[in-house]
């Protein structure tokens, strides 16, 4: 029997390939994802290594927990209390301390002088830092270190994106203003030039400290420890020396929680590429499955030839899953290698994005070599099941017979499909509105079972949706013959579109949902927002509170209102709380108060919450509400009021006063502007800027612009969704490929006879180009429908929290619907060529 | 009696494979076939029949000579008008599989003119349609209908554009005898009633004797030919020309 198999493998070589380029290119994208997100959380791992060479031990203020995600307050600055100047004397008088240097760290903005605009690679941060030349891992590449008020010494990546070289000057930003800085030095890391894209902006001890207003304390110490004394050792003896609040760690453990937090930032990557990968499998999975089925039905005769000779049932079935293995062992072994190629697209693709991997080699760990393997053989595998027991089914009577056996009834699939997809909705709407705690999985689980059950139930509406689409191609026989074609076996042609189905759906879906989103942005902002102007940098990244001073100052501006934001846990979930000032607050936006009063939270201690969190957290006027903040621990807050949903509060919003208490670092990420009623609006707005000259990283924005800013934020995230899921639609043209090159092999006498009695080669091309259309508009009406009705559900659940809107972009569906027609017609290239130039007379001879 | 030749061959030959394997399965074969005549081709097995039929309708490329079709000589034309030649000027039937099975019976005869995108004129399809006696089942898909049926089917799909001439390639091979008189009965009737040429490659005495003429052919040539046959005298022929 296995001579059977691999013979009847080896005889039909264009549907093995047909059939392995499924597999590889799920398996492909799979191991892709695994290697480009092993990759980059090892380069992270080597670079915090790096950073902390010639440190042992590092001494810093205790926090109650490390935000992990940016934002003031939270990456790339002063988390907790600076630690007094006389710690580092006392520090450096412990035994078996070699050095210890005082180190400031803060956010300094590099500004190109080439452009005058403000250095910033995507959403890597801008670190501004003192030279610690005890400890410092920083190596000199050419020039000097800083020394004086003048001197900054900058990263050799950033120096080499924008050519600058020593002694050139430059403007940088930092919390207290803008100066500018003779470049003295440039320096680089052990292994790499700089820091996954963050800018570097090195001062000495004394400058970073009047910099970022550090008087003359530090914001961490770290030790180099003398030959023979064991980091663990010195942290412990430091630990002792230290006064209350501060903690002394080893620097690889440091480097470790700084690694985690990156991989925890990384994780909304890591899930989306995950995501992503599972659903190129999963739709490469249908793909597979109907191609096994074909391949099946085309060796009915075969199969039952090899039962009349005294097969069992076994041994057919073990023949055809045994073959499936084959192949999909094979294919995973390709997809692994096709892998490593799309890690390296991937991450071309990522640093155009802003996020600099080291273009160091790719890690292949052996997980990714395993899991690719079994997956693309379970898949495999699992596809081919049915088709295999429908082929142990073959009567040995089939073998003597001409032509296919009737289709078997829809009742069965039809009851199956119902319950599936009632299943994957109930899992969908549970995830969504049940309240559950993983409802992100069931949301996913619910989707997968819902595309599954339409994808059982499409063969009930090809037939009606064949016609519909089919209308315009009757008029010529080569669209009609196409459409008949693509009507004469429902199940192929609906699992062939199904594959489209899923991709295109999860697209539309994303566009549905960003349109939602945008469009409940616009409205709330429109309700929310007096401010004329707003000013803030381009990707909401923080910058100094002086600009909200000097732009307050400027003739004509009647208040200028700043945001703070901070990262804190409420409960066991972390989220953000925002700092606003109360008495300028109201003159530049809306707030409506369900219960309480805005004006309380001038009192210390307060905090109010919205109407979503109110419901969420079971909150009212009077309660307490404990947020954690990483400086300063648990703080119990007294709720004073409940805000109506607004998109420039968010959830939680304190007092300035409050927030100063409770956070480190004081920066805003926006300034709301609004002019006095006489003032002259251009005049203003040229005084602004030119107080904002001194700030190249902020920029004035009106109201419409404002706006487009936040879109352009949801755009770019969705986009690259969008943009990774429409991959998936890529591999779903592969399935048409596959059965329009299949079912043609099994119609070759039809097409031998067409062309006898007359149809031209273009006529041939036309049908199967036909045939492929149907396919596909079936596959795009069904993946608009399923989006749309995820998009809403979605848009529902999330209707509290700010996504008020459902938004249909009906245009960019009609896009869609007309792209997914022109897939049909590029997926049939090949095939109609193919067709076309059949040998008529070897096609219509009777074997 | 015999009219000016509708379709003729002239030194046609055709040769497979090369060197140590070469057939020649036509050998300089000329012959010619009448308008508005019946003619059966036969000979035994690897005579060289079905490859005349093949090249005279312009399925097959032969190696050297000429094939005419009226006064066109198809071995010239490029391979889109040869698809338009077997359009328009040529009608088919094959010994199976003469159906597209998702059309229905009314669609695959009125399918090489819809592949034209011309128009049917009813009158002519209503003729045809109650010659060949399927009115009832036009609507049925081949599925659903007899062999007999099937064959019957195709030869009014090759009659429906007066076509200049008619190939049938083993028409009656997988029908009862019943069912193979019904279609010889019909085709014959189309030749005596409506003039129309047609040509048939056949094995069996009985078809052949519903011809008006039949050519022999042994190792690729024309051997002999035969006027209104009867199956006895076909039978003493064929006898003769094996032996």
């Amino acid at each position: 029997m296995w001579r059977a198999t691999i013979k009847s493998l080896l005889a039909r070589k264009l549907r093995l390939a047909l059939t392995a380029m499924a597999v590889v290119l799920g398996v492909g994208f799979m191991a892709g994802t695994l290697i480009i997100t092993d990759t980059a959380l090892h380069s992270f791992d080597g670079l915090f290594g790096d950073v902390y060479q010639g440190t042992d031990v590092v001494v810093q203020a205790k926090t109650a927990f490390m935000p992990d995600q940016g934002g003031p307050g939270g990456g790339g600055g002063q988390l907790g209390d600076p630690i007094p100047a006389d710690v580092l004397a006392k520090v450096q008088a412990i035994p078996g301390v070699k050095a210890a240097d005082g180190d400031v760290a803060g956010l300094a903005q590099i500004t190109d002088p080439a452009t005058g605009d403000a250095i910033q690679n995507g959403g890597a941060p801008t670190i501004g830092n003192s030279w610690d030349p005890g400890v410092t891992s920083l190596i000199v590449a050419s020039g000097r270190e800083p020394s004086g008020p003048t001197d900054v010494l900058i990263d050799a990546g950033t120096a080499a994106d924008h050519h600058l070289s020593v002694g050139q000057s430059i403007q940088v930003v930092s919390t207290t203003g803008s100066g500018r800085f003779t470049i003295s030095g440039i320096g680089r890391y052990a292994n790499s030039d700089s820091l996954l894209g963050a800018t570097l902006a090195i001062f000495d001890l004394h400058t970073a400290q009047e910099l970022f207003d550090m008087g003359d304390q530090y914001s961490f110490i770290y030790v180099a420890s003398d030959p023979g004394v064991t980091p663990v050792q010195l942290a412990s003896r430091v630990q002792n020396a230290l006064p209350d609040g501060f903690e002394a760690v080893t620097s690889a453990s440091a480097a470790e929680s700084q690694s985690a937090d990156v991989n925890k930032g990384l994780g909304f990557l890591r899930t989306a590429l995950l995501v992503f990968a599972f659903v190129s499998l999963f739709v490469g999975a249908f793909i597979i499955f109907n191609t096994f089925n074909i391949v099946v039905t085309q060796r009915t005769r075969e199969l039952a030839l090899l039962r009349a000779l005294g097969a069992g049932r076994r041994q057919v079935m073990t023949s055809v899953l045994s073959e499936s293995v084959l192949v999909g062992l094979t294919a995973s072994l390709v997809g692994v290698l096709v892998g490593v190629g799309l890690a390296v697209v991937l991450r071309g693709l990522l640093g155009a994005l802003g996020l600099k991997l080291p273009t160091g080699s790719l890690v292949i760990a052996s997980r990714t070599f395993i899991v690719s393997l079994v997956v693309g053989t379970v898949i495999t595998g699992v596809a081919a099941l049915s088709p295999a027991r429908r082929a142990s089914r073959v009567s040995p009577i089939e073998a003597l017979r001409e032509g296919a056996a009737p289709p078997a009834s829809l009742r069965r699939r039809v009851v199956g499909g119902s319950l599936v997809t009632a299943a994957g909705v109930a899992a969908l709407l549970g995830g969504l509105f049940g309240g559950v705690s993983n409802g992100a999985a069931l949301v996913g689980l619910g989707a997968m079972l819902t595309f599954i059950g339409v994808a059982m139930l499409s063969p009930l509406v090809t037939e009606p949706l064949g016609v519909l689409l089919g209308a315009p191609l009757r008029r010529a026989a080569p669209g009609r013959l196409g459409l008949e074609n693509a009507k004469r076996n429902p199940r192929r042609t609906a699992s062939t579109s199904s594959a489209l189905m899923i991709g295109l759906g999860l697209v539309v879906f994303v566009s549905v949902f960003a349109a939602s989103l945008r469009a409940s942005v616009t409205s709330t902002l429109d309700a929310v927002l007096r401010a004329d102007y707003t000013v803030s940098t381009t990707s909401f990244q923080p910058f100094s509170p002086q600009v909200s001073t000097d732009v307050g100052a400027v003739p004509g501006v009647e208040a200028a209102s700043a945001l703070r934001q901070a990262q804190v846990k409420i409960g066991a979930s972390s989220t953000f709380v925002v700092g606003v000032d109360p008495a300028s607050f109201p003159k530049v936006a809306n707030v409506t108060m369900e219960s309480g009063s805005f004006a309380d939270l001038n009192t210390a201690g307060t905090i109010i919450v919205s109407h979503g969190a109110a419901l969420t957290k079971h909150l009212a006027v009077g309660d307490t509400l404990t947020t954690t903040f990483p400086r300063s621990g648990a703080e119990h807050l007294r709720v004073v009021g409940v805000f109506e949903q607004n998109s420039l509060l968010n959830d939680y919003a304190i007092s300035l006063p409050t927030y100063e208490a409770n956070v480190s670092q004081q920066l805003d990420f926006a300034v709301f502007v609004t002019l006095a009623p006489e003032a002259n609006p251009t005049s203003v707005r040229a005084g602004i800027n030119a107080v904002l000259k001194r700030y190249p990283d902020v920029e004035l924005s009106d109201q419409t612009q404002f706006k487009e800013k936040e879109i352009a934020q949801i755009d770019q995230i969705l986009g690259l969704v969008g943009g990774l899921l429409a991959l998936s639609v890529l591999i779903s043209l592969f399935g048409i490929v596959n059965t329009l090159a299949l079912s043609n092999y099994e119609r070759i006498r039809e097409l031998g006879l067409l062309r006898a009695v007359g149809m031209s080669r273009g006529q041939i091309r036309r049908m199967i180009r036909s045939e492929a259309v149907v396919i596909a508009l079936i596959g795009a009406i069904l993946g608009l429908i399923v989006g749309v009705a995820f998009g809403w559900a979605m848009q529902r659940a999330l209707a509290d929290q700010g996504v008020s809107r459902l938004s249909v972009p009906f245009g960019q569906l009609l896009i869609m619907l007309v792209i997914a027609a022109l897939l049909g017609v590029v997926a049939a290239i090949w095939p109609a060529r193919k067709a076309a130039k059949i040998d008529v007379l070897q096609a219509i001879s009777y074997e | 009696m015999t009219s000016e030749a509708v379709a003729r061959a002239v030194g046609l030959s055709k040769v497979y494979g090369t060197g140590g394997a070469l057939v020649t399965a036509l050998d300089a074969i000329t012959v010619s076939f009448g308008a508005g005549e019946f003619t059966a081709i036969m000979g035994p097995s690897g005579s060289g029949k079905s490859t005349l039929l093949h090249c005279l309708a312009g399925l097959d490329s032969p190696s050297a000579g000429q094939a005419f079709i009226g006064d066109v000589d198809i071995t010239l034309l490029p391979d889109k008008q040869l698809t338009q030649l077997r359009r328009d000027k040529v009608g088919f039937i094959f010994q199976a599989f003469n159906l597209i099975p998702t059309l229905t019976a009314a669609e695959n005869i009125t399918l090489p003119l819809d592949i034209a995108g011309r128009a049917v004129d009813p009158a002519r399809f209503d003729e045809v349609v109650d010659a060949v006696g399927i009115r009832d089942r036009l609507r049925h898909r081949p599925s659903e209908l007899s062999g007999g049926q099937q064959q019957r089917v195709a030869g009014a799909r090759a009659l429906l554009s007066r076509p200049e001439i008619v190939f049938a390639d083993e028409p009656t091979g997988n029908l009862d005898s019943k069912a193979s008189a019904e279609l010889l009965g019909f085709l014959r009737a189309a030749v005596k009633e409506r003039g129309q040429s047609i040509v048939m490659v056949t094995h069996d005495a009985g078809a052949a004797s519903y011809a008006d003429r039949i050519v022999f052919l042994a190792d690729g040539r024309a051997v002999d030919e035969m006027r209104d046959p009867t199956a006895e005298r076909v039978l003493d022929r064929l006898k003769s020309l094996e032996a």
